[in-house]
């Protein structure tokens, strides 16, 4: 009886363990269905997202050259050292073995990270851009031995300038991306983007469009195979209208004399820029795998102001060049005749005040052609008396002297000639009558940058007709070059007239080939016509307070403006140099670019620069006061 | 001993069930370690040496086995002890004899040995109930092994023991108000246990089975990544050798704790409903050994070694699943483990052995 209550015990107990049992057994099958077939998709990605990469292919930016199809801008490759934190077990120890290794400061390494810590930990941090070979060589061989296994070497193709500094403000440089440009370039963080000059300008046609690899990875991240790749297109190459010789000419002339300053040469009919420069420069090879603080600080810094592009940024009183200005617009408004003669005894007086000549003596019976070419103030006193500030201002505007040039660079700032509207907004005052005569000479409230100058002469040069500065010529997408075709002109086309044109042309030849003030732009044969100018640092009233101070900043700034051939001008242009007192330095500078564009235009050897006389030994003083009018 | 029509009762299709299973681990083990590696072909080798051990646990009449036990029983636990002092280490624990082609882990023998020895003693015992007595010299008899394992330390195995002492006492008549005693002070213990008994890293698992999340790159890496797995697998499965999460290692010991996450992976749904089929109905036809068996002894020997083998299949098969604490628990007759599979193979053949004597004297 025992066995078998003891039995059925046994049977009972055995089905309450079946039943368990069987419970158990159904729950699981549940849970894998609920995982497998509820749940799949989510998991599905999931593992995706483990094991595949997609990485990033770097398109190497366009190739830029200048208008003769010499390089300007290409590529190298360079390798990138990076931390990729996902796979990371202790990101202390990958920070402290990697710059051991690199041999470079762990707080560095570390600053980068921390700046990039909220990014997805799939994204490689670049910790150490540019690495030389022997970090490179260090790197790979520990990542091979499971050391650094986070950490990744990516050839990137990188931006090379090989001329350096040389038209620097011009090209431009790179960087990484900020945040606005993500959302106006349309690209990702980390992406390199152009942030100056040509290379923002026409980042677009130049960036090229980066391609992808999609990869499978392991649970240390080293890549297994590849799934799919999508090779990166490489951005369009450009030509520029800049010619390179011409360029270089100009830069190698300020920096033989040691003059800062900027020149902008113009194609007058086209307006293609065939040099541009701004001087002291930078090296924009600094920026191009990510500037460091410390040169980033430096050029911010600096006294000189290199990262300014003075050719569209800097603005300058023009001093006696605005006299071409003065001297069309009172032929064109028919208040004058070329042969129009004014007395010069040294000066005159309007408005109960006398305004000096800058020659004591005075120029005697001078007609336009002479006033032009000796600069005579009491002759463009008197005219601009007659044209008023406010034709005066018509005039720059439709030559191109005031406001925009247009020029296809970013953060160009407008160029000012006043005029009684302008004074009324700016200062809610009246025109006084005397200011026009200051005016008329090119002092008073004008601030006109380089880039203006030269659109002014070359709508000079062209008889009328303002054309928009531009830098691109051609660019090429694969099938050749196409030729760029500029935009129409929003400015209404106009004629001057005929006499106008000679009158003009002939003054500036005057001055340059006859007895005027710029003799240095001389250029045999060749018919150079031009202006100088004298921009003033300080008042006069300034100067009589600095008199005695030897502060070579004090001293004035010169411009010279000048087209060649007088008859057919093949190029005009503004050069202007800082504190070189005269115009008569930028003429020089001028001079070396017109013989380098003959030489070459005529296949013929580029010129030398002759080598420039010892510096002064002593700054030279600040000039007695002049009173008013003291230009050349 | 061994009589000729003896060989009519073995139970074939269970001996089919167990073998299905072990050419599933063959093929998993085989995909998960890519190719014939080392791994596989030692599997390979300890399936061979379980099929002997089988055929010589079922040849041996299980009652002179279990009149030995005392014997038997003290063997193993000198073998433990033994293993504390000179067993091998790795991984931080000492569960290993160095046998030179092989690691003998006696651990996964003593489950085996305790069966064998708590059957004989509640399964000979004429009293119709289970007196306090007898209670308590089994739970002795368990204790002993289960702390030495313990200390090894491998408490995963040492906790595959108490299966074996509840469900032996269960079937032999432990009065149910003890079960649900033993349930209360379970509930009210846990936290108590959790709190001053458990290690900082089994503390760790657990809480990081409650919420995987917080530290996803540690602790609940591996919860996480068995989930993914096990979910990426689909319906169908990617493919023999196809997973990418074992294969690529993002799954850690996926030949062994986690072998049924990769085949969850590489072949679905289906693979995993097959799978489960298979030890389902296995343990169900063991179950039948016990309900057929001729004594106390058989059906005890039988519910021993299986209430062990069936509480590591249902845990391991849960925590492939990301659904349990991650323990170093394998699942017998799947996950690599030499030791594991002989001591399973041969606990087989005493079920084998109960069932085919059911009818003998």
């Amino acid at each position: 009886m025992a066995i078998a209550e003891d039995r059925r015990r046994l049977t009972h107990r055995l089905t309450v363990l079946r039943v368990a049992i069987g419970v158990a057994f159904v729950m699981l099958a549940c849970g894998f269905w609920f995982f497998q077939v509820v749940e799949h998709a989510q998991f599905k990605e999931m593992a995706e997202n483990n094991h595949q990469r997609t990485l990033t292919l770097r398109a190497p930016r366009g190739i830029i050259y200048d208008r003769t199809g010499k390089l300007l801008v290409e590529n190298r490759n360079s390798f990138n050292i990076s931390i990729v934190r996902e796979h990371t077990k202790d990101l202390d120890r990958t920070i402290r073995v990697l710059a051991r290794v690199a041999e470079v400061e762990e707080k560095i390494v570390r600053e980068i990270v921390d700046r990039h810590r909220r990014e997805p930990s799939y994204r490689p941090i670049v910790v150490l851009p540019d690495a030389t070979l022997a970090q490179v060589a260090a790197v790979t061989a520990r990542r091979l031995d499971f050391e650094l296994p986070d950490v990744i070497v990516q050839e990137v193709p990188t931006r090379q300038y090989p001329d350096q500094d040389m038209a620097a403000h011009l090209i431009g440089y790179v960087g990484e991306a900020s945040e606005d440009q993500m959302q106006s370039d349309g690209v990702t963080t980390g992406s390199i983007v152009g942030q100056f000059g040509v290379e923002r300008v026409y980042n677009k046609l130049l960036m090229g469009e980066d391609g992808a690899k999609r990869v499978v990875v392991n649970s240390v991240g080293r890549e297994m195979r590849t799934l799919e790749e999508v090779p990166p297109q490489q951005g369009r190459r450009v030509q520029l209208t800049v010619n390179y010789a011409m360029q270089k000419a100009a830069e190698d002339a300020f920096r033989a004399y040691a003059y800062n300053g900027s020149a902008v040469v113009l194609e007058p009919k086209t307006g293609e820029v065939l040099v541009l420069t701004s001087m002291p420069a930078f090296d924009p090879n600094d920026f191009a795998t990510g500037i460091d603080r410390a040169t980033w600080n430096a050029l911010n810094t600096d006294k000189l102001r290199p990262l300014q592009n003075r050719a569209i940024q800097g603005r300058y009183q023009p001093g006696s060049t605005f006299k071409i200005v003065v001297a069309t617009a009172a032929l064109e408004e028919g208040l004058i005749t070329p042969e129009r003669t004014v007395y010069c005894p040294g000066g005159a007086t309007f408005y109960g005040r006398f305004f000096k000549c800058h020659l004591a003596g005075g120029h005697g019976n001078v007609d336009l052609r002479h006033a032009i070419e000796k600069s005579c103030n009491t002759y463009f006193y008197t005219v601009g008396n007659m044209l008023g500030v406010d034709k005066m201002y018509k005039w720059s505007e439709k030559l191109g002297l005031a406001l925009k040039s247009g020029v296809d660079l970013p953060n160009e700032v407008e160029s000012i000639v006043p005029s009684t509207e302008w004074k009324h907004k700016k200062y809610n005052e009246r025109w006084y009558p005397g200011e026009t005569i200051s005016v008329a000479i090119g002092q008073g409230q004008l601030s006109v940058t380089p880039m203006s100058m030269a659109v002014m002469i070359s709508t000079v040069a062209n008889g009328g007709t303002r054309v928009v500065p531009r830098l691109v010529k051609a660019y090429d997408e694969g099938k050749g070059w196409v030729p760029v075709t500029p935009p129409p002109s929003p400015f209404a086309p106009f004629l001057m007239k005929p006499e106008t044109v000679a009158a003009v042309r002939d003054g500036l030849w005057l001055a340059v080939n006859g007895q005027g003030t710029a003799g240095r732009g001389r250029v045999a044969g060749r018919d150079v016509a031009g202006k100088t100018g004298t921009a003033q640092v300080i008042s006069n009233q300034g100067k009589e307070r600095a008199r005695g101070k030897t502060d070579q900043d004090l001293r004035d700034h010169g411009w010279f403006v000048f087209m060649v051939p007088k008859d057919n001008p093949e190029i005009a242009g503004a050069v202007f140099a800082e504190h070189a007192e005269h115009g008569y330095f930028s003429a020089t500078v001028a001079k070396h670019i017109i013989e380098t564009y003959f030489a070459q235009r005529d296949g013929l050897p580029l010129p030398v620069l002759t080598p420039p006389p010892p510096p002064a030994a002593t700054p030279v003083r600040v000039a007695a006061v002049t009173g008013p009018g003291g230009t050349d | 001993m061994f009589e000729r029509r003896l060989y009519h009762h073995i139970d074939w299709i269970l001996i089919g069930a167990v073998l299905a299973i072990c050419a599933i681990s063959l093929a998993m083990i085989y995909s998960t370690t890519g190719g014939a590696s080392r791994v596989y072909t030692t599997q390979v080798y300890a399936l061979g040496l379980g099929l002997i051990a089988m055929a010589i646990a079922l040849s041996v009449d299980y009652r002179s086995l279990a009149d030995k036990s005392h014997w038997i029983y003290l063997a193993m636990m000198i073998l433990l002890v033994g293993v504390l002092f000179f067993g091998s280490v790795r991984g931080g624990s000492r569960r290993w004899i160095d046998l030179g082609f092989f690691n003998l882990q006696p651990s996964e023998f003593a489950k085996t040995v305790l069966a064998l020895t708590l059957a004989k003693m509640l399964g000979e015992e004429r009293r119709p109930a289970l007196t306090n007595n007898d209670l308590f010299i089994a739970a002795s008899l368990t204790a002993v092994p289960f702390l030495i394992i313990a200390r090894q330390p491998d408490l995963g195995t040492a906790v595959t023991l108490l299966p074996i002492l509840l469900v032996v006492a269960y079937v032999a008549g432990m009065p149910m108000k003890y079960i649900y005693a033993m349930m209360i002070v379970a509930v009210l213990a846990a936290p108590v246990a959790y709190k001053f008994a458990l290690q900082d890293y089994q503390r760790e698992r657990i809480s990081t089975f409650l919420d995987p999340a917080q530290d996803p790159k540690g602790a609940g890496y591996q919860q996480i990544q068995a989930r993914i797995t096990v979910g990426s697998g689909g319906t169908w499965g990617k493919g023999f050798m196809q997973g990418t999460q074992g294969q690529l290692r993002f799954l850690p010991v996926a030949h062994n704790d986690f072998i049924f996450s990769v085949l969850a992976e590489e072949q679905g749904l289906i693979g995993v409903l097959v799978a489960l089929g298979l030890y389902f109905f296995v343990i169900m036809r063991a179950l039948d050994a016990a309900r057929l068996a001729k004594d106390r002894l058989g059906a005890y020997l039988v519910l021993g070694v299986l209430s062990s083998f069936t509480f590591q299949v249902i845990y391991n098969i849960t925590m492939s699943a990301g659904l349990a604490p991650v323990k170093g628990l394998t699942l017998p007759l799947m996950s690599y483990g030499g030791s594991s599979m002989i001591a399973t193979l041969a606990s087989f053949g005493l079920i084998l052995n109960v069932r085919m004597r059911r009818f003998t004297n």
